[in-house]
C-alpha cells in the first residue's frame, strides 16, 4: 500500500481529524477493529505532545503518514518542524508511588511505549519524526504476567 | 463525553459516558471541582459507559483524587472495563483508587 499523508495545524483540535485519517488506513491494513481505540490513544498522546511542546502556541504544522505493512499491521509516522524533541528519552514515570506522591504527568509517553509494537525517533534535517508500528503482537503491556 | 451528576446522602455520583480525551478531560475535572467546592467529600465516578480515556483524563482522575484525599474524602471508581480499565491497570493507578463493580457497592462502603 502506498503511504498516505495528512498535514494539519499542530493543535489539539486537529487530533480528531487525524484520528479518522489513521483509522481509515488501519481498516485498509486489516487491523482488528478491537484495537482501534488503542491506536487512537497512541496517536492522541503523540499529537498532544507535538501540539504543546514542538512550537510556540498556535504555530506550526504536524504531518501524519500511514502505510500498511501487511499481516494486519500499520506503520504511522508523525513529523513536525519544531524544536528537537525525542519523547522516547523522557524518564519513565515511577508507578510505585502512593496517591499523594504520584506525579500527575508523564503517563502519556509510557502508554505509547506500552501499546505500540515498535517505536523510533529520528531527526531528519529540521524535522522530528516519530515512527511506530501497531498493534503489538506480544503481551498487552510490560507488566503483563507472561503466563 | 457526557457527565450526569446525582446527589446522594454521603456522596455525589457522576455518571461519565463517551470518550474522555485531551480536548474534553478538563470538563470532568471542573465538574468534580465544583462539587468539591460545594462540600462534597466523596465522589463516585460510574464508568460503565466510558469507552476511552487518555493520559489527560488520567491526570484529571489523579488530581481530583489527591485533592479529595487531602481532605479525608475519596474518588471512588465503578464499572471500569475495556480500554479505560486497561489504562488504569497499565499505569498502576488502579491500586490508588477504591474500585467497585457497581455504585451500590461503592455507596455501601461509605
Amino acid at each position: 500500500m502506498e503511504p498516505a499523508s495528512l498535514t494539519l495545524p499542530a493543535k489539539a483540535e486537529s487530533i480528531s481529524v487525524f484520528r479518522e485519517f489513521v483509522r481509515r488506513a488501519a481498516a485498509a491494513a486489516g487491523i482488528d477493529p478491537g484495537e482501534l481505540e488503542k491506536l487512537d490513544l497512541v496517536l492522541e498522546e503523540i499529537l498532544i505532545n507535538v501540539a504543546r511542546y514542538a512550537y510556540a502556541p498556535d504555530q506550526g504544522v504536524v504531518e501524519v503518514a500511514c502505510s500498511g505493512l501487511g499481516h494486519g499491521k500499520v506503520q504511522v509516522e508523525v513529523g513536525d518542524y519544531g524544536r528537537v524533541f525525542n519523547p522516547l528519552e523522557l524518564d519513565p514515570p515511577d508507578l510505585s508511588r502512593g496517591l499523594a506522591e504520584r506525579p500527575i504527568g508523564g503517563l502519556g509517553a509510557f502508554l505509547v511505549r506500552s501499546m505500540v509494537d515498535s517505536i523510533d525517533y529520528r531527526r531528519e534535517g529540521n524535522r522530528n519524526v516519530l515512527s511506530f508500528t501497531f498493534p503489538n503482537a506480544g503481551p498487552t503491556y510490560p507488566n503483563a504476567d507472561p503466563t | 463525553m457526557n457527565i450526569e451528576p446525582t446527589e446522594l446522602d454521603k456522596a455525589v455520583l457522576l455518571k461519565v459516558s463517551g470518550r474522555m480525551d485531551a480536548e474534553n478531560a478538563h470538563e470532568f475535572e471542573e465538574a468534580c471541582q465544583r462539587w468539591i467546592a460545594q462540600g462534597a467529600k466523596h465522589l463516585i465516578a460510574e464508568l460503565d459507559d466510558l469507552q476511552y480515556v487518555s493520559s489527560m483524563g488520567l491526570r484529571c482522575f489523579l488530581s481530583v483524587a489527591q485533592k479529595l484525599q487531602a481532605s479525608s474524602g475519596s474518588l471512588i471508581l465503578c464499572g471500569l472495563h475495556g480500554l479505560p480499565r486497561q489504562v488504569f491497570e497499565m499505569t498502576r493507578l488502579i491500586g490508588l483508587f477504591p474500585v467497585f463493580e457497581t455504585p451500590e457497592q461503592a455507596i455501601a462502603s461509605l
